[in-house]
This record gives structure tokens, C-alpha cells and sequence, in this order.
């Protein structure tokens, strides 16, 4: 599917700038470090990014960062918080002639799932209702990563994690469903919204030169395949986000205003194929196949199509 | 008596569970015992450290063991990272086993080690028995035998018991058992340095802080980009090597490195960033030309 | 300059307007609502050039206080009890960033049970965050040590944020008349906020409140949150000084009333003050030589000003209008830690509660209290934390249970 304002059509026209340098603390393959590698280099360097504990709060452990802006770290529920802080101090000292206007920034919030589903919700809507003038990346690596893998609300149905482990009663894992943060963030009108995924460079990259037109809550939530918390090998990370997206798990899409749009129409390739990828779904086919839980993956995923392939 | 053991490996090796293993043994054993592992901000594939403690007589100690009488040393690329620095606190009365092919004198020779040095490739032997490079159960029972306080039968249990709480299948554990049974027959039952080790502290000394500038007494970074220093190309097992002969110059590796580690150069070529490449061989599996390669880590020395 | 009959909350907005703060966010919470009422009005109707936010819960708020601060912002907010406590984890983030902003805490007894008069446990349950913490004891304090906190606060040899504590209703809700200092006297004190070592531009990116892994480095940063406090006692009476010169009143990091003859010394915090000033006016017109010391800077805690001012005393009581179950009066601690090595020190040191809720400290209060003093000087008994709960209090309150109901009555055994 082509996008109106489209600029980036293939990988040449990506950025060759880097604005995180190698030599991060974060996982070798980190499928949300390559997410945000992509998506700052539509944002570019005048940019302050205000962060929740998580994974990426590692990304700045002194007397190391690896970034060619600004970060602040701030806690795991107000990132969105903080980012007001700064965007309401960068435009009171500009408006008084305290700071030049070309010292301005952009301000991005940067969380986990954990983060932006559970204990930071409040804050993060708050943050839209205001009509704060943001970007909010979310790498939704559906669970809290950072402290061992344990169940977050953006944890799928069927995943097993530290606290959400198959056993006698509940032998699938995870009972609950994902939420769907898309359609909560989507509630409350902001003017840009989007799902990205690091398999797909030219739509995240377009999504993020697109969401830069519009003044306010700009967010996004990107999949990120996690090596050890989704168990898998290091190198799978894109293979993996990819079939995410080819398999109709991890829809590509954009709401603007509240107005959703795919940007990517999957091949419908077998979810099985997705769910094999991964350890932490390795229970559903070992010892036994629980077929009945992988058909209600399916239908979640062939309802969630037909709603959207008949409107 | 009291023996402190200082495991160092790269996360995901086994290292912790290799410590809890000597643990659980030296509990068996009816000796008094810590374990535990230290995690820094580094995530899978970085360094890390676990310990051991045990002793006849009660512990009055805890925490990081800055001086370890037993030093394994599970990763051989470790030897040569200065940010791991898997010598520190090492003396006389230490013996540093390291996993490698290379003998002990080889290993001395680059290193200048001090205290005794054993060599064995408990590696191999993992992917021999075992059929993959996972070295808890293998380290651990080399560092009971050099103990000289544990026994088979004790490291036997302590396997089983470890490694059924990680789940691990029967099969593994079995083959598991067998690697650590294999490694702690390798190991001379007597040893020149298996003494009561004598040794007396170096004194540090307290100072007093002064109050700082508030730009330095506070954690802010103001260098761009510098993690850069950390060279995390230590973390790699494999290395990707593009053919640039072949090379379509088409940027799919540079698009999807992770790590920001592949730069195009004035040829339009992807170039690799070794000093902090993590192997994660997204690009090798990424390239459509396949024309990476990857080629097993060149060793440490 | 004028003077006008002003609440105390009334006076913290003055102290904020007149400090041209950039940025207020805020959430409301009684008895604070009037401060934030107040500057989100001038703010729009022009009066102050300042950006107001209101902001989701007081987290939120003490967050976006701290980053902006960390942008460079001179910034205030304010709020109470419960609201202090929602923001208590950012509480520690914004004293570790060093920003120099400045909140009110307007204090109010804590839940369970919710109440509405005030009580010290919310404010002291920051007294460990690193923030820089003044009690005020009536509306033009509040006002005057706004002023003076920015100072204090944005000194390069400080660089941490400041708690001003007013009591609820006693100050927050009361009129008294306040000086509202003129513009240009204020700026002559309080230069424009310049700030040097944490700013957010463009032209010069920077990583602020980076993670710390390793205790020695962790120890260090924290350490010097503790110098930087330290550092307060001496630019603290620099800027007092600097203050009485220009405004012409004095205020001193621990005020002595009637303390230089005195004998028996009562010591308080805040609002209530004035009924032990009183107290002590009562004793001394009977003959006998009582004193009281206001403690004033809480954090960092002046102990060599309160030696001085006690030594060779017959004895001293602490009131302390806070509780620490299982341990009893926070302030006591203080006191006492700081006269231990003192050989001159007083011979007794007493520790009473009282004033929790709001709950008067009335004459018969203070009459037990010096009774009590006098005692253990002449026994060397020194009695343990007791609560200043009165006959009639006991009698209020067995009223209260009745009416609630008796869920034992009728019960075998
Ligand atoms: C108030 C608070 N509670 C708990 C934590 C511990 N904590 C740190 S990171 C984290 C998980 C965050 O999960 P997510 O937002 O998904 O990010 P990820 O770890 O997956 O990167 C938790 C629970 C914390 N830092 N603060
Ligand atoms: S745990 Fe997962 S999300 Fe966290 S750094 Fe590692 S790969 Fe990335
Ligand atoms: S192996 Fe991974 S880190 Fe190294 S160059 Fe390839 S993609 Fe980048
Ligand atoms: S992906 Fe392969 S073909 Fe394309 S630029 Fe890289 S090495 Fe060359
Ligand atoms: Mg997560």
C-alpha cells in the first residue's frame, strides 16, 4: 500500500547517519533497539528523549551514552510527565527570549509496554489529553523485559512468562489477551498513531516523516522481537517481526485523528509459523499440541482481519 | 577452611547455574555456603560474574569476591577484556582455571597469571557429550573437584537438582551429568595448591570527598555517543564477513543492523564495525545475496 | 511595598509571582488548592509571564517540576499529605537530578484515617530525599522564605531543591497581614535564574539522571547530595543576611525566643509555635525561666546552632507534632543526636507528641510539659515519649465511641 506523503520508497533513502552509537548495554539482536535505530534517524538530532525504566533505560548506564541528543531518565510511570516538563520549559524560556528558538527540541518519550499499558497509562493520557506536542515510542516487547520477563497487559494470550509459566491449570500460559493499546491511545484523537516493525524500514520510516507534519501527540508502538524473553536466537529478530507482520499477528497500521488506515496487508501466512519461532510459545506444541489454544490465536487474528479487510 | 570460587562467563553460558550447582553440592556436603550471581546493565552475551562460597566452618562474609582462591574462567575471549577483568584479585594461592584448547604454560606465557593455572576444554567436551555450548554443569564440577572438599556423588545431586528446577529435560540432564562426570575425572584428585591459603588483606584507606561542582557531582553524560568505548566486539561468538566482491551494494545489512555497526562507505560498500559488533548475524541472515559469512570467532589470542 | 491581610497560601502564590517563576504544574489537593487557584488565574490573566500545567496526579507533577527544572526553568509547585506521598518516589528523582526548584508543602495529618488539620508526618517523611526543608510559622515567612529558598536553592554550592512547610488551615486558611515586597527589591535579591549545570538545548546535548551501576559511583553522587546540603548552613545565613539588608526582617536557620537566660526550653516547629511563645511568656511572668527554639531549616539540620543556643540549659522538651510508631518523635532524634557530645549539653531532654491532626496544644499542655521537666531534674528520671492528651480529650473521644457503636457489647466473652 502506497502512503500519500511517502518520501522513503527503499532502504537508499535511509538515513546513513547514526544517532545511537554501537556499544550498548542492550541484548546482541534487540529487535527494539534496531525499531528506535530507524525511527531516530527520521527524527534526527535535536531531539530529547525522556525515558522509563526498562529495558532501554540501559541504553545510558554512566559514564557511558550512546546518543548523539539529549536523554533524561525519569521513572517508570511518568515519562509522559517528564516530557511535559520539557516541552512546557522549552516553550516558556523560548516565548521569554531565554533560550533561541533554534535551541528547540524535539521531545520523544521512550518506554516499554509495561510502561505504557500498565503503570505509566495514567500519565500517557493525560499527556494526549493535554495535547502535548510529543512523540511517544513504545518498543512493545510484550513483557517486562527488564526485570526477567514477567507478564505485562501487552503480553499475548498463550506466551509464557516468568509469572504467567504454563502449568496444570493454566497450561497455555498467558490467560488474558493483549491489550490493545492501539485503540486506547486511538480514544483520545491523537492527531498521529501508528504500529511500526523493524522488518518494515521504508513503512516505519514514512509513518515517523508523516507523524512529523502534525503538532501534538505523535505515538507509536513498534514490535520488538527480544531474544531472551521471547527465546529465540539473536539473529531471528527481523525474520521474526516480519512474520509478525506477514502473518496478520502484528497489524501495520496508522490513525490519524482516530481514522485508522493499514499501511501493510498481510500474506496470511500460518500463525503456527509465527508461534513456532519462539520459545515461549514452545509449550503449545510440546509434549502435546494444545491445539485448541492455537486455534484461538488464529481466530483473534482472522476476526481482528475480517473486521478491517470489510469495512 | 574457606574456598571462594569467581565464575566468569558471558551471559547465557551457564555460569550462574554453574555456581549454584557448586552450591548445592557444598550444601549436600554439609558445609556452610553462599552462592550468588552479579548482574550489571549488560543484557545476554556481555560479562558476567557468579560466586561460591564454601566452608567448614560459619561465613563471615558476603557479596562480590574480590580475591578468589578458585577463578574459572568459562569464556577465553574474557582473557583479553580489560572491562571483564577476570585476573583481578588474583594471587599465589588462586588457581585460574580457563576453558580453552591451549595449555596452562600458553595461557601463562599471554597473561603472566599468578597463582596456579589449570586448562581444560570443557567447551569441547559440552559439544561432544552434551551437543551444545552450555557450561554450567561442565564448570561446576570442575571447581568442585579442585576444591578437593566435594564429592561425586554430591555433585551428581546437585546437578540433577539444579537443573530439574530449570526445567531442563531428562535427556539434557542425563547427557549434562555425563559431561560433568567426565570433567571432574580430568581433574587430578591432589594438586600442589590445594592448601589451606594464607593471606592477608591489602589495606585500602578511607578519604574524605569534597563537594564538587555541581556539573561533575551529579550523573550527567556530556560526551555524544560514547559507549562506543565499550568495543562490545568481545561479546561476539561469530563474525560476519562480507564478500564485497559479490556484495550488490544493496544496504539491506546496514538497514538492519541492531547495533549501529555497519556504515556505508564512499564506494557505497557496507563496512563492519568490529570493535563493537555483537555477532548477532541479523545481517547474515538478512543479506539477499547471501554473501556474509560467518566465521567462528577468532580466539583470544 | 504593600501590606495586606493574606492567607498563607495566598502568600506562597505571592512568593511565586514575585520570584517570576517560568512554570508551575500542579494537581490539587485541600488545603494547597488556593496556591495553584490563584497563580493559574494571574498566570492567565497575564500577570505573570509563566506556563501553567495541570497535571494528572502529583507524580506527574513533581516529574514535570524536575524536568523542567532540568531544562532550565525556574520552577514551582505545591501540595500536601497525601499528594506528597503520591509523588514520594519522584520526590528522590528531582533531589538526584539537583534541579533548584521549589515546592510548598501545605501539611496535613495523613491517611488512614483521612483527616484534614495538619500534623508534620508528611513533610518529615522526606526529611531523607536530599530536599533542602524550611517550616514556616506565619504567612509572611511563607512568603519570605519563597524568596530565599530560590537563592538558597540555584547557589552553585547547593544546587537541590527546597521544601517550604506551612501549616494547613493554621496558615494556609489564615489571614494575617503580609508585606508583599515590591518588584524591584525583589529582583535586586533574586537575580534571573541562570542555570549552569543542567540545561536541555539543542546546540549542546547532554544525558541527565543517567543510570549509576557500582556502589562507588552510586556513593558518590550521593554523598554529594549530602555536601551540597550541608552547604546550606552557610548560604543560608548569607542569604538571610543579604535578606534583612534589603526587606529588613531576619530569619535564622533555628529562631530563639526568650533563650538566652532561659532554663527550661521548649522546642516546636511551624505554626504552633506561637501557643509555646506564649506558654513561655506565661511561665516567666510566674518566675520561672522558659525559653523556646523554633527549629526553622530541618534539612540540613543546624546541630551546631542548637548546641550553642542549649548549652548549659537545665533541661529541654521536645514537641514534636508527628509520630513514628514504634519509635516515637521524629525531631527528638535530631535533638538529641545533635547535643550528645556536647559536654555542656542540658542535663534532660524530654520528648512529647502532640498537635497530631491539628489536635490543640492548649495551656495544660505546656503546664505538664514544664512540670515534667522540672521533675526529672529533680529525680534524674527522664520519662518516656508521652502524648499530650488531655481529661477532656479522653472524654471527646469516649463520646465518639459510644455513638459509633459498641461492636463488643453483647458478646460472650
Ligand atoms: C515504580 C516502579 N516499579 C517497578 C519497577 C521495576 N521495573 C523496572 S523496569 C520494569 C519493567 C518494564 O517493562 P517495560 O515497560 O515493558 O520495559 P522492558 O523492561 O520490557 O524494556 C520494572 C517492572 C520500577 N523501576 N519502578
Ligand atoms: S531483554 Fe529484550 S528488549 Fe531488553 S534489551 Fe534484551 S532483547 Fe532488548
Ligand atoms: S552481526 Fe549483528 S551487530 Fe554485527 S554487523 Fe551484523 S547485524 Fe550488526
Ligand atoms: S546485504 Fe549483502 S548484498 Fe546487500 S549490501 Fe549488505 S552485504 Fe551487500
Ligand atoms: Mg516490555
Amino acid at each position: 500500500m502506497s502512503m500519500k506523503n511517502a518520501v522513503y520508497t527503499k532502504f537508499k533513502d535511509i538515513s546513513r547517519e547514526e544517532h545511537i552509537s554501537p556499544g550498548t548495554a542492550l541484548c546482541t539482536g534487540c529487535g527494539g533497539l534496531l525499531a528506535l535505530r530507524l525511527a531516530y534517524k527520521v527524527l534526527g538530532e535535536n531531539v530529547v528523549i525522556v525515558n522509563a525504566a526498562g529495558c532501554f533505560t540501559l541504553l545510558s548506564v554512566y559514564p557511558y551514552n550512546p546518543f548523539s541528543s539529549s536523554w533524561m531518565y525519569t521513572a517508570m510511570a511518568s515519562a509522559p510527565a517528564g516530557a511535559q516538563g520539557i516541552r512546557d520549559a522549552l516553550d516558556i524560556l523560548i516565548k521569554k527570549g531565554k533560550l533561541k528558538s533554534e535551541e528547540n527540541l524535539k521531545v520523544v518519550v521512550l518506554t516499554g509496554d509495561g510502561a505504557a499499558n500498565d503503570i505509566g497509562l495514567q500519565s500517557t493520557s493525560a499527556a494526549i489529553h493535554r495535547g502535548l506536542d510529543f512523540h511517544y515510542f513504545c518498543y512493545d516487547n510484550e513483557a517486562y523485559s527488564n526485570t526477567g520477563f514477567q507478564m505485562s497487559s501487552a503480553t499475548p494470550y498463550g506466551s509464557r512468562t516468568a509469572t504467567s509459566l504454563p502449568g496444570e491449570i493454566n497450561p497455555q500460559g498467558t490467560v488474558q489477551r493483549k491489550k490493545d493499546l492501539f485503540e486506547i491511545w486511538r480514544a483520545h484523537k491523537p492527531p498521529y498513531l501508528a504500529t511500526v516493525s523493524p522488518s518494515h524500514p521504508v513503512d516505519l520510516s514514512n509513518k515517523f516523516e508523516k507523524a512529523s507534519k502534525f503538532e501534538g501527540p505523535k505515538l507509536f508502538i513498534a514490535l520488538s522481537p527480544c531474544p531472551p524473553g521471547w527465546s529465540f536466537g539473536a539473529s531471528n529478530s527481523v525474520n521474526i517481526a516480519r512474520l509478525a507482520v506477514q502473518t496478520g499477528i502484528w497489524p501495520l497500521k496508522e490513525a490519524v485523528y482516530g481514522e485508522v488506515k493499514h499501511t501493510v496487508i498481510p500474506k496470511f501466512k500460518p500463525v503456527e509459523k509465527y508461534l513456532r519461532t519462539q520459545n515461549r510459545y514452545n509449550h503449545l506444541f510440546n509434549p502435546v499440541k494444545q491445539v485448541d489454544v492455537i486455534d484461538n490465536i488464529k481466530k483473534d487474528v482472522e476476526q481482528y482481519w475480517e473486521r478491517y479487510l470489510d469495512s | 577452611m574457606i574456598k571462594r570460587v569467581r565464575f566468569h562467563g558471558r551471559g547465557g553460558q551457564g555460569m550462574k547455574t554453574a555456581s549454584r550447582i557448586v552450591g548445592t553440592a557444598s550444601f549436600l556436603e554439609e558445609f556452610f555456603v553462599q552462592d550468588c550471581p552479579l548482574y550489571g546493565a549488560e543484557r545476554r552475551g556481555a560479562p558476567m560474574v557468579a560466586f561460591t562460597r564454601l566452608s567448614k566452618e560459619p561465613i563471615f562474609e558476603r557479596g562480590i569476591i574480590t580475591s578468589p582462591d578458585i577463578n574459572m574462567i568459562a569464556d577465553e575471549t574474557l582473557l583479553g577484556d580489560k572491562s571483564a577483568n577476570v585476573f583481578q584479585g588474583t594471587w599465589e594461592g588462586t588457581i585460574t582455571i580457563v576453558n580453552t584448547h591451549y595449555p596452562a604454560s600458553h595461557v601463562r606465557n599471554v597473561y603472566g597469571v599468578v597463582g596456579e593455572i589449570v586448562t581444560l576444554d570443557i567447551t569441547e567436551i559440552a559439544l561432544n557429550v552434551i551437543g551444545e555450548s552450555v557450561l554450567s554443569s561442565t564448570a561446576a564440577a570442575v571447581v568442585c573437584k579442585l576444591t578437593g572438599m566435594i564429592t561425586e556423588s554430591s555433585l551428581e545431586k546437585a546437578v540433577i537438582k539444579e537443573l530439574s528446577s530449570i526445567n531442563l529435560k531428562k535427556e539434557l540432564i542425563e547427557k549434562n551429568l555425563q559431561a560433568a562426570l567426565t570433567c571432574f575425572d580430568r581433574i587430578p584428585e591432589t594438586h600442589p595448591h590445594y592448601f589451606e591459603p594464607i593471606k592477608e588483606d591489602k589495606m585500602d584507606e578511607i578519604v574524605k570527598l569534597e563537594y564538587a561542582d555541581p556539573r561533575i557531582g551529579t550523573p550527567s553524560v556530556y560526551a555524544k555517543g560514547n559507549t562506543r568505548l565499550k568495543k562490545t566486539g568481545n561479546w561476539r561468538l561469530f563474525r560476519p564477513v562480507i564478500d564485497h566482491e559479490k556484495c550488490s551494494r544493496c544496504r539491506t545489512c546496514f538497514v538492519y543492523c541492531p547495533h549501529s555497526c555497519i556504515s556505508i562507505d564512499e564506494g557505497d560498500y557496507p563496512q563492519i564495525d568490529y570493535e563493537n559488533c555483537k555477532g548477532c548475524l541479523t545481517c547474515f541472515y538478512e543479506c539477499p545475496k547471501k554473501v556474509i559469512s560467518k566465521d567462528h570467532e577468532v580466539r583470544a589470542w | 511595598m504593600v501590606k495586606e491581610m493574606l492567607t498563607g497560601n495566598y502568600a506562597a502564590a505571592w512568593g511565586a509571582r514575585l520570584s517570576e517563576v517560568d512554570y508551575v504544574p500542579a494537581f490539587p489537593i485541600t488545603p494547597q488548592t488556593e496556591i495553584i487557584e490563584t497563580l493559574s488565574q494571574w498566570i492567565n490573566d497575564g500577570e505573570m509571564n509563566a506556563k501553567f500545567t495541570n497535571m494528572d496526579s502529583e507524580h506527574s507533577m513533581i516529574t514535570a517540576a524536575g524536568t523542567a527544572a532540568a531544562t532550565g526553568a525556574r520552577v514551582f509547585s505545591a501540595t500536601s499529605s497525601q499528594g506528597l506521598l503520591y509523588g514520594y518516589e519522584m520526590l528522590y528523582n528531582v533531589t538526584g537530578w539537583r534541579v533548584p526548584l521549589v515546592l510548598v508543602n501545605v501539611s496535613r495529618g495523613l491517611s488512614a484515617p483521612i483527616t484534614l488539620e495538619p500534623d508534620h508526618n508528611d513533610i518529615l517523611s522526606t526529611r531523607d530525599s536530599g530536599f533542602i526543608q524550611i517550616h514556616a510559622e506565619t504567612c509572611q515567612e511563607v512568603l519570605d522564605t519563597i524568596l530565599m529558598a530560590y537563592r538558597i536553592a540555584e547557589d552553585e554550592r547547593v544546587l537541590l531543591p527546597v521544601l517550604i512547610n506551612m501549616d494547613g488551615f493554621y496558615l494556609s486558611f489564615t489571614r494575617e497581614p503580609v508585606e508583599i515586597p515590591c518588584k524591584d527589591a525583589v529582583s535586586r535579591f533574586l537575580p534571573e535564574y541562570n542555570p549552569k549545570h543542567a540545561f536541555f538545548k539543542a546546540s549542546k546535548p547532554m544525558s541527565q539522571g543517567v543510570a549509576v551501576l557500582g556502589g562507588s559511583a552510586y556513593s558518590y553522587f550521593k554523598y554529594q547530595m549530602h555536601l551540597a546540603s550541608l552547604n546550606v548552613l552557610t548560604v543560608h545565613d548569607e542569604v538571610a543576611g543579604e535578606f534583612k539588608r534589603i526587606f529588613g526582617r531576619s530569619y535564622s536557620a533555628t529562631e530563639a525566643f526568650k533563650i538566652d537566660d532561659a532554663e527550661y526550653v521548649i522546642i516546636m516547629s511551624n505554626s504552633f509555635t506561637i501557643k509555646g511563645k506564649a506558654a513561655v511568656n506565661k511561665f516567666r511572668e510566674k518566675g520561672l525561666k522558659a525559653g523556646l527554639l523554633r527549629l526553622r531549616l530541618i534539612r540540613p539540620f543546624p546541630s551546631t546552632e542548637l548546641k550553642a543556643f542549649l548549652r548549659g540549659k537545665k533541661a529541654v522538651a521536645v514537641i514534636d507534632q508527628n509520630i513514628s510508631p514504634g519509635s516515637g518523635g521524629i525531631l527528638f532524634k535530631d535533638v538529641t543526636t545533635a547535643l550528645y557530645h556536647d559536654p555542656d549539653r542540658p542535663e534532660r531532654i524530654l520528648s512529647f507528641i502532640g498537635g497530631l491532626g491539628g489536635k490543640d496544644i492548649g495551656h495544660a499542655e505546656f503546664k505538664h510539659i514544664v512540670e515534667e521537666m522540672e521533675k526529672s531534674i529533680e529525680t534524674g528520671i527522664v520519662p518516656e515519649t508521652q502524648l499530650l492528651y488531655t481529661k477532656n480529650d479522653l472524654e471527646h473521644i469516649n463520646n465518639l465511641l459510644n455513638i459509633a457503636g459498641n461492636p463488643l457489647e453483647g458478646l460472650e466473652n
